[in-house]
């Protein structure tokens, strides 16, 4: 910088009035002391999570300096202004005062209406940094009031447009990131220099006096799932035991089918066999079967043997034995 | 008077210095100036930088960021004469500060102001609205964002004619309702809520019906097809046993016909048959007659 030409000048000026002193040798010194003291003013540094804005007279001549070591024109011409720009502020909207009667138990809510005319409280946490320094310092008069309500603004108009379902649970993602794209927006608009991070609904609940209803919508979708998984469990009960006793019937018929086919056959072989040997010789396998069959059938049973002219022969019975 | 004319170096420095301080002013970014001449407004810079005046005028200083201001909640009236609370900003800063210091002043003046524009211009774009039309889940009648810039504009253009102040922008922060209107609300939201928890309730009775309904059918579906099933596989095994029986009787009949007679005497007879025999019967023959006899 072509800072070192003017300082000269000025410190002769700067000097003057200590050089009419008792003892020259002691003021020059003084005089060059508070000359280099002065000279430093134009020297600093920009630690890495700064930004710096030079402004001269008054005057923005660097906008953005970045981290280092740099020289400006000494005091009072140029004044450096740091910024941590990386560091997020937080803020909480939509606080209210706490209750004095229930004192601080309470986090800090406000109430939003819904769009379907529900009334809901919610806290909302804000956290923002620097985005333009110069901005940032010299465009808004209080950063933090303006975010507040730019972000309060934008809070309210998303709710209103929502019904209180929706804001309670399934919309809360979509909600922080429209409130935070339309409060950025608006913020830009107002050249704020604030870059928002997070806007985050730290807690929305409906308000007390309906508290109790909402928990019981909540109990009745569980009750229903309940009731509903209790059916699906029935339902896997009555199914795979019907499955198995219709199997079981399909095997029990099979069963009876092939033990019936099997005897059959095994019938007819036995049949089949049987015939062809009596087929050799029929009266005789004829006799005998007869035969056969007359000695286990007549043990059993009354006899009356009759001769066949008609004449009831009872000399049979009387003698007891057949006659010779 | 001679022994302080040493001092005289000195009084000359410092008046020019005095001269220097007096003629030099800065202006910086946040700021304007007003020029002023015995307490007259002359004009008024706004560039930032080092400037130069004449040393008997003197500079007054305004803050020109933008600030924001919150007006005192207030209940308004809409169209469908419903009570709603509003709570707002205003975003504004000194555009001219020659119109403002003449009229107001001071910023806390200028709030004062503001609020009185805000309120009636609230007051009259409220009285042309419905509720529905500022709060609504049906984004088509929501005309919230117009009346907003339309009361943004019309109290930009009131504020800078009359007070030098240019307002960025009126926005409503909350909408609520009054206290008193508070216990309906809520009254209404319980009897919202029950009806929900009840129509869940009954939606999971009625699933669950249907998903016990839907095993019992299938149910008897499987069993019914079964039962068909197997009675038609016994059928086949009937009748294959039939046509076996029959194939192989069928071959010789007559045997089958002596067996199967046989067969049958063992059953038909028991203990309590008395049988009259003939003497002549082919079993007795023998007996009456001795083994000659054929």
């Amino acid at each position: 910088m072509s800072a070192s030409a003017q300082p000269k000048v000025q410190t002769g000026i700067v000097e003057r009035p200590f050089e009419p002193a008792q003892r020259p040798n002691r003021a020059r010194q003084v005089a060059a002391g508070v000359a280099l003291l002065w000279m430093l003013t134009s020297v600093f540094i920009v630690r890495t999570d700064q930004q710096a804005v030079v402004t001269r007279f008054g005057a923005v001549v660097d906008p953005r300096v970045m981290p280092g070591i740099h020289v400006v024109l000494p005091w009072p011409v140029d004044r450096v202004t740091k910024l941590k720009v990386q560091q997020l502020q937080r803020l909480v909207v939509g606080g209210e005062l706490p209750d004095t009667v229930t004192g601080r138990a309470q986090p800090l809510q406000s109430e939003f209406l819904t769009g379907d005319q529900n009334i809901i409280n919610m806290r909302v946490v804000v956290q923002y940094s620097v985005g333009v320094p110069v901005d940032y310092l010299f465009r808004t008069a209080n950063v933090a009031r303006s975010v507040g309500a730019v972000v309060e603004t934008a809070l309210a108009e998303r709710i209103a447009e929502r019904n209180v379902d929706a804001v309670l649970t399934t919309e809360k993602q979509n909600i922080q990131e429209e409130v935070r794209a339309e409060a950025q927006r608006i913020l830009n608009d107002y050249h704020a220099g604030v870059l928002l991070s997070t806007v985050n609904m730290e807690s929305a609940v409906p308000p007390p006096e309906a508290a109790d209803a909402f928990r019981d919508v909540a109990s009745a979708r569980a009750d229903s799932s309940r009731i509903v998984s209790e059916a699906q469990g029935y339902a896997n009960d009555v199914i795979p035991k019907a499955r198995g006793e219709a199997r079981q019937m399909q095997e029990q018929a099979l069963a009876y089918k092939e033990s019936l086919i099997n005897q059959a056959q095994g019938d007819a072989a036995r049949f089949t066999e049987v015939a062809a040997e009596y087929a050799k010789a029929s009266e005789v396998n004829g006799q005998r079967l007869y035969l056969e069959t007359m000695e286990q059938i007549l043990p059993k049973i009354k006899k009356l043997i009759v001769d066949k002219n008609g004449n009831l022969d009872l000399t049979i019975i009387r003698k007891g034995e057949p006659a010779k | 008077m001679e022994r302080y004319r040493k001092y005289f170096p000195w009084a000359a420095g410092a008046a020019l210095l005095l001269l220097v301080w007096l003629t030099f002013f800065s202006v910086r970014e946040t700021e304007f100036v007003l020029i002023t001449q015995l307490g007259k407004p002359l004009y008024s810079v706004s560039d930032a930088g080092l400037h130069v005046k004449w040393p008997y005028q003197t500079a007054t200083y305004f803050d020109r960021r933008l600030r924001v201001y919150n007006p005192r909640p207030s209940e308004f009236l809409t169209r469908d004469k419903k009570n709603v609370v509003v709570e707002s900003y205003v975003a504004w800063r000194i555009q001219d500060p020659k119109r403002f210091v003449e009229t107001v002043g001071d910023p806390v003046g200028a709030e004062m102001r503001l609020h009185d524009i805000v309120w009636s211009g609230l007051a009259a774009a409220l009285g042309t609205h419905d509720l529905e039309s500022i709060v609504s889940t049906n984004l088509q009648t929501v005309q919230a964002d117009q009346m907003m810039d339309r009361l943004s504009s019309l109290t930009d253009r009131a504020a800078l004619e009359q007070y030098g102040i240019a307002v960025m922008d009126v926005r409503i922060k909350r909408l609520n309702l009054p206290e008193q209107n508070k216990q309906s609300v809520y009254a209404r939201m319980r009897a919202e809520r029950e009806r929900i928890a009840r129509q869940y309730r009954a939606e999971g009775e009625e699933q669950a019906l249907s998903i016990r309904a839907d095993a019992d059918r299938q149910k008897e579906e499987i069993l019914s097809a079964a039962y068909k099933e197997a009675e038609k596989v016994k059928g086949e095994g009937d009748a294959e046993a039939t046509r076996v029986y029959s194939q192989a009787y069928s071959r010789n009949p007559a045997f089958y016909k002596l067996l199967r007679t046989l067969e049958s005497y063992k059953k038909i007879f028991d203990d309590k048959t008395t049988a009259i025999l003939s003497s002549d019967s082919e079993l007795l023959k023998v007996l009456m007659h001795g083994g000659g006899a054929k």
